[in-house]
């Protein structure tokens, strides 16, 4: 029998997995604004949108290819690799330009490569992303050289360093970029084929979805997504520098899985990603507000990373 | 087994139990008690609330009002472990099997015997052996449940059941996947078990199965019991009226004849496919219902795959609508035409966890997307007009399909295809597990969409439905066609002899 709790439990949860992390974002937002000085401050809430710029522009392409039922470990390595070879087109040619669109295009292409290994080999994905974060690594260090890149001209910096109305350019091409998922996986026909595959691959192809294709594209613009995140990132600290840090990824799950995203595929909201993201960014802001040690953020982060996968292991066996 | 001669014979009995979900009255007010040694079916509409039923009998669902009583003892079951604990057990409308185990490891799942910490493995051995034994179900233990066909996948499931010693056991639609003549030795089993003192709770959609083991029928509409009554007292007709509420009437609709000038829709020259079927051919016109008969396994749905662009062609053609399809995808035959209501509803129909109206605009999305995306409004309109005229019975367009009975979730994939107009409609055991009343309606789908000129292909197990419903029927045996057969050659005894025929 698949059912293993009672009816009453699982409305709970299944009400804790739709709108929880709004309840508890909200919470904690009118927490800290009445407790903590300095966090609702106009200045505090532009430095956190910019910080969680890169991750947001990731984490809702993320969010897509998890409902289309993969995993894709290598954003991390998109995100070290891709600007570095922008800064290698930057360096050789001086176009910016031309800088940020290879960056992207080499982004893409390592979705691409990643979408092949998974539809056409049949490798799971992710131990499929996690050999093809080594080669895009290894990619990275060969590049450069091994060692750290700077922009040769001053306008590199400018990419997400720019304001707007006050508000960084790099928040306000995330803020464009999670726009655009948000009505790819809502309002199109590729948003209800992710959902038909990720839900139930074998109907997704009889009723003529080309599952193979969807997989690949969610691959693809992934790859894209962590390239420009990456290329901001680098744009911001004014360099680049090759490593095998794991780190951004998962940053980036922790946001898609705390917003309730299913790992089983067929289930998950942009819009909740988001909000996930934003309360992550606001506990660690408010214990960095508070001067409190780090090594209790990551003790309550944990937690609440595996509060967040329990509801969904518990909505997974209802559906069962 | 229980011991017959002690106390009274009831079992189980349930007093004034409700349970809702949501705004749904799954179950009202009902009064039922199961005694030992007798077989009790739970007849109804699809939706009536015989599978919510079962599961509170097993402690899936704790009713909202209500007592029950086990042997005279109230209980409250909170989940099915402490079902199980007292011998309540289920064979699900659903296989719950582990596919990469052993059937004697799902046999014994979960009550292996052990010594000290580890499992005794010959022991646990024995005792499987010794149920099939004591039962006379003997299959070998070594083998993946998932290599085994459908029916002796339920043997393990039911081995699974008595290896507990069951007192009680719910069988939800047991013989909904199986070809008829594996229906009937489940049936005798069901008795046999009975007769050895368990309590059975057999629900099923097929009235001359239950007249045929029960010895009480109950009767649900709309959650209510509407009565109890001892088999003897039913007939066939007096079930169908009890299950719908209205008077009998015929159980097909009738049947124009197609236009046999007309040239045919669909042309299938000499298709064949290593391992699954060989050098079939069949032509069908506008407006025809070709029937595709045969055992299960003898290669039907794999044809009818083909045909619809699921699976690749190793030698012959295909010509659709005028167009040559011998090497399209699904894509390219729904483009032209085609629409396939497939044969396992929840495998290869529905994507369970999302919507209604997901599910029945998927293959025609095209048709409502345009340069700004999807056209909400349209889509929601089509499909809820289509959903209309399909009869589905649900609460909103918006609520994930899972929440709906089987019989409904069937209606949807006729919903879906009647989206996209086609004009050849492919359905494949198309009233699998759907009641008396939403049957007639699928015929009568069926039935008008022929009438309005659309080629119908229709694999069916029931020879019923196949006499009743084609124009003519092409008996495939162990992947060749064996015979065809129209008009005066239409024989029940006809189609039985091709299908068992070597081919
Ligand atoms: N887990 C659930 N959540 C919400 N609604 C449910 C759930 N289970 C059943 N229902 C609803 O309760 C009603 C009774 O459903 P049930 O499955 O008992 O019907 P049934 O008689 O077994 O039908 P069928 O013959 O189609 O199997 C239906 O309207 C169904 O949609
Ligand atoms: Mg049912």
């Amino acid at each position: 029998m698949p059912l293993l709790v009672g009816d009453k439990m699982q409305k709970l949860v299944l009400f804790a997995r739709n709108y929880g992390i709004a309840v508890i974002t909200l919470l904690l937002f009118v927490l800290l604004a009445a407790t903590t000085d300095g966090f609702a401050t106009e200045r505090n809430f532009r430095n956190i949108l910019d910080q969680q710029s890169t991750v947001l522009i990731a984490a809702s392409f993320m969010t897509i290819a998890i409902i289309a039922g993969n995993f894709d470990v290598s954003v991390s390595a998109v995100f070290v690799t891709a600007p570095l070879f922008a800064l290698t087109v930057e360096n050789a040619t001086g176009s910016v330009t031309l800088a940020v669109l290879v960056g992207i295009i080499v982004g893409l292409a390592m979705g691409a490569f990643n979408g092949l290994v998974v539809t056409r080999f049949k490798v799971n994905s992710f131990i499929g992303t996690l050999a093809t974060s080594f080669m895009f690594f290894g990619a990275g260090y060969l590049i450069s050289d091994r060692s750290l890149m700077r922009p040769a001209g001053d306008i590199y910096q400018q990419i997400a360093r720019t304001r707007y109305f006050g508000i960084t350019s790099a928040t306000w091409i995330a803020i464009i970029v999670v726009i655009i998922a948000a009505l790819l996986l809502s309002r199109t026909r590729f948003g209800r084929n992710v959902f038909a595959t990720g839900g139930n691959q074998e109907a997704a192809r009889l009723a003529g979805v080309n599952v193979s294709r969807v997989q690949a594209t969610t691959f693809i613009l992934l790859g894209g997504a962590a390239a420009l995140a990456g290329i901001l990132n680098s744009s911001r600290s004014i360099s680049a520098q090759p490593s095998d840090d794991f780190s951004f990824v998962f940053t980036v799950l922790t946001a898609v899985i705390v917003g309730g995203t299913s790992i089983a595929g067929g289930q998950g909201a942009i819009w909740r990603t988001i909000t996930a993201a934003f309360f992550l960014a606001f506990l660690s802001n408010g214990f960095n507000l508070h001067q409190i040690d780090p090594i209790w953020q990551r003790l309550i982060q944990g937690m609440v990373i595996l509060l967040a996968v329990g509801v969904d292991a518990w909505t997974q066996r209802r559906a069962g | 087994m229980a011991d017959l001669t002690s106390q009274n014979k009831t079992l189980l009995t349930l007093s004034g139990v409700s349970k809702h979900f949501g705004g749904t009255q799954a179950l009202v007010g009902v009064d039922i008690s199961f005694e030992r040694g007798k077989v009790h079916s739970l007849i109804g509409e699809n939706g009536a609330g015989k599978s919510t039923l079962g599961k509170v009998l097993l402690g899936v669902h704790q009713p909202d009002a209500g007592e029950m009583m086990l042997d005279g003892e109230a209980i409250h079951l909170r989940n099915p472990a402490q079902g199980n604990d007292r011998g309540l057990v289920g064979i699900s409308q659903e296989l719950s099997l582990l596919q990469n185990r052993s059937v004697a490891d799902n046999i014994s799942l979960g009550r292996e015997i052990t010594r000290g910490p580890f499992v005794d493995a010959k022991k646990t051995r024995e005792n499987v052996l010794a149920t099939m034994e004591r039962f006379n179900m003997h299959l070998d233990p070594d083998v993946h449940v998932g290599a085994l066909p459908v029916a002796e996948q339920q043997k393990v499931e039911i081995l699974r059941a008595l290896s507990r010693d069951a007192r009680l056991i719910v069988f939800d639609e047991p013989t909904a996947r199986l070809a008829s003549h594996q229906a009937e030795q489940l049936l005798e089993l069901v008795r046999s078990l009975a007769n050895s003192g368990a309590a059975i709770v057999y629900v099923s959609h097929f009235l001359d199965e239950v007249l045929k083991v029960s010895d009480t029928i109950s009767i649900l509409r709309n959650g209510k019991l509407i009565r109890t009554s001892d088999r003897k007292t039913e007939t066939r007709d007096s079930l169908i009226v009890g299950v719908t509420g209205q008077e009998v009437q015929n159980q097909f609709p009738p049947l124009s004849p197609p236009d046999l000038q007309a040239p045919p829709v669909l042309s299938v020259r000499g298709i064949s496919r290593a391992g699954e079927f060989e050098d079939i051919s069949l032509d069908i016109r506008p407006g025809e219902i070709l029937g595709l008969a045969g055992l299960v396994g003898s290669g039907r749905s794999e044809v009818a795959h083909a045909i619809y662009g699921a699976s690749p062609l190793d030698k012959g053609q295909i010509s659709f609508a005028g167009a040559d399809l011998s090497k399209a995808s699904v894509s390219d035959c729904l483009k032209n035409g085609m629409a396939l209501v497939p044969e396992s509803r929840r495998d290869q129909g529905l994507m369970l966890s999302r919507s209604l109206l997901e599910n029945v605009s998927l293959p025609h999305l095209r048709q409502f997307s345009g340069v700004l995306g999807l056209n909400k409004k349209r889509e929601y309109e089509e499909v809820d007009l289509r959903c209309k005229e399909t009869r589905v019975k649900h609460e909103g367009l918006r609520h994930p399909v899972d929440m709906l009975s089987g019989g409904n979730q069937q209606k949807i994939l006729f919903a879906r295809a009647a989206v996209g107009q086609p004009k050849l409609l492919i359905a494949d055991e198309p009233t699998r597990g759907v009641d008396v009343g939403a049957k007639r309606s699928i015929y009568d789908l069926i039935v008008n969409l022929a009438n309005q000129g659309e080629a119908i292909l229709l694999i069916s197990s029931e020879i019923e439905e196949i006499m009743g419903l084609c124009h003519r029927v092409i008996v495939m045996s162990r992947g060749r066609i064996s015979k065809e057969l129209v008009q005066d050659n239409l024989t029940e005894q006809a189609v039985m002899n091709a299908a068992f025929s070597g081919g």
